[in-house]
């Protein structure tokens, strides 16, 4: 089919789009057959658009989770959020693996928010500060098995100030023997400082390991008096 | 942050969900667009201490999303080529209901794919997502007349591209 009478298309978009109503001249051709025509052309082809890409499956937004940068006398910390508490404390140099991790693993939308992370920042400036010893925060353990659970919410139990080694941990939920269990599950820790992985060391006095490195570790414990200053 | 009117997070919550569905729309993927979304919101973050408080921020969301999106094609076409793909068997029963209709939306996604993505934008923008052609204006670039040059131009590729559909 060829077209002619291009210059009524515009008209035609026009009075289909509710842009414009018909002018007399319009209707006078529309009622032509080859108004007719074109007419029945540009109706069908914006129905049969509009039908579709009406009908897209649009996919549900995924929660939120909302972080903030801090910086610290440990460093740059970022900390996220959910409306289920605090989901990541991290000693993370790049912002952007951060958020990356925090989207692929938790399969949440991110965005920076000082007002939503309010709280959680607040307690950390005042425990840096050694003015807190201990975080009054909503944890959000959706995320963990129920074994690492049990070894964080554990490990919360260690007041500041003070240490366990992990065989203690394990011996304390239950499972003598599983310290290398223990420590594999702290070292997982979505949320160091806050559950206070940190006052877990090796048996006999060695730091063992932790997440953000040993010197953010034994600076906790200096922060916190469990280490002498010069330690 | 100190603003009387709402902040990022509560303009995200509200207008996400459109965001995503446009952006669907527009990239025909919904995994692009998922990215596209969320780097949205980053770059809003970014720009939102600029936003007055007075301005359409629908609007400037639109924006964002629109010059992500393009971007991504930008990136995207280096690699395969820019094509916006709609999954026919994710779609409602009542819309590919025959054989006949399946054919017909496959014509109608391969004539939406073709056209200039500035086309589609305004296109998906005018019909879908209520933006008068001022606001697509301020989302593409361009003025008012601009805007609805694409979306006519867009109608009319697609009005070609199907004309050959049995009534």
């Amino acid at each position: 089919m060829t077209r002619e009478m291009t210059r009524h298309d515009d008209q035609i978009i026009a009075m289909l789009l509710g842009d414009a109503p018909a002018s007399p001249a319009l209707e006078a051709w529309l009622r032509s057959p080859a108004g007719r025509r074109e007419l029945t052309a540009y109706r069908q082809a914006l129905g049969a658009f509009t039908r579709l890409y009406g009908a897209i499956r649009v996919p549900r937004p995924r929660p939120t989770a909302y972080y903030c940068v801090i910086s610290s006398p440990i460093g740059r910390v970022l900390v996220a959020a959910t409306e289920g508490g605090l989901v990541r404390v991290s000693f993370r140099r790049s912002e952007a693996s951060f958020v990356a991790e925090l989207r692929e693993r938790l399969a949440v939308e991110v965005l920076p928010s000082p007002a939503k992370t309010a709280r959680i920042v607040h307690q950390l400036r005042a425990y840096f500060a050694g003015e807190r010893r201990r975080f009054d925060i909503e944890i959000d353990f959706r995320h963990v098995t129920s074994f690492q659970r049990r070894v964080l919410l554990a490990a919360t139990q260690v007041p500041a100030g003070q240490v366990v080694s992990y065989g203690e941990i394990a011996r304390r939920i239950g499972r003598p023997g599983g310290s290398r269990a223990v420590g594999q599950a702290l070292g997982h820790n979505p949320v160091p400082i806050v559950v206070p992985c940190h006052r877990v060391v090796a048996a006999g006095g060695a730091l063992g390991g932790y997440t953000g490195g040993l010197d953010i570790k034994r600076k906790l414990l200096r922060i916190e008096g469990a280490l002498a200053a010069t330690g | 942050m100190v603003r009387s009117a709402l902040s990022l997070a509560d303009l995200a919550e509200r207008h996400r969900p459109e965001l995503l569905a446009y952006l669907v729309r527009f990239l025909g993927d919904e995994h692009d667009a998922q990215d596209v979304c969320q780097e949205t919101f980053l770059r809003a973050h970014r720009a939102f201490a600029r936003l007055r408080p007075d301005s359409n921020s629908r609007a400037w969301l639109y924006r964002i999303a629109t010059r992500s999106a393009l971007n991504t094609l930008r990136r995207r076409s280096r690699i395969v080529a820019r094509r916006v793909d709609i999954d026919l068997d994710d779609l409602p029963a009542r819309v590919t209901a025959s054989g006949e209709q399946r054919i017909q939306l496959a014509a109608v996604t391969t004539a939406v794919g073709g056209l200039p993505p500035r086309q589609r934008a305004a296109l998906m923008l005018r019909q879908f997502h209520g933006l008068a052609y001022a606001e697509i204006a301020a989302t593409l670039g361009g003025n008012e007349a601009g805007a609805r040059a694409n979306v006519y131009q867009a109608i009319k590729k697609l009005r070609a591209a199907l004309g050959g559909l049995t009534p």
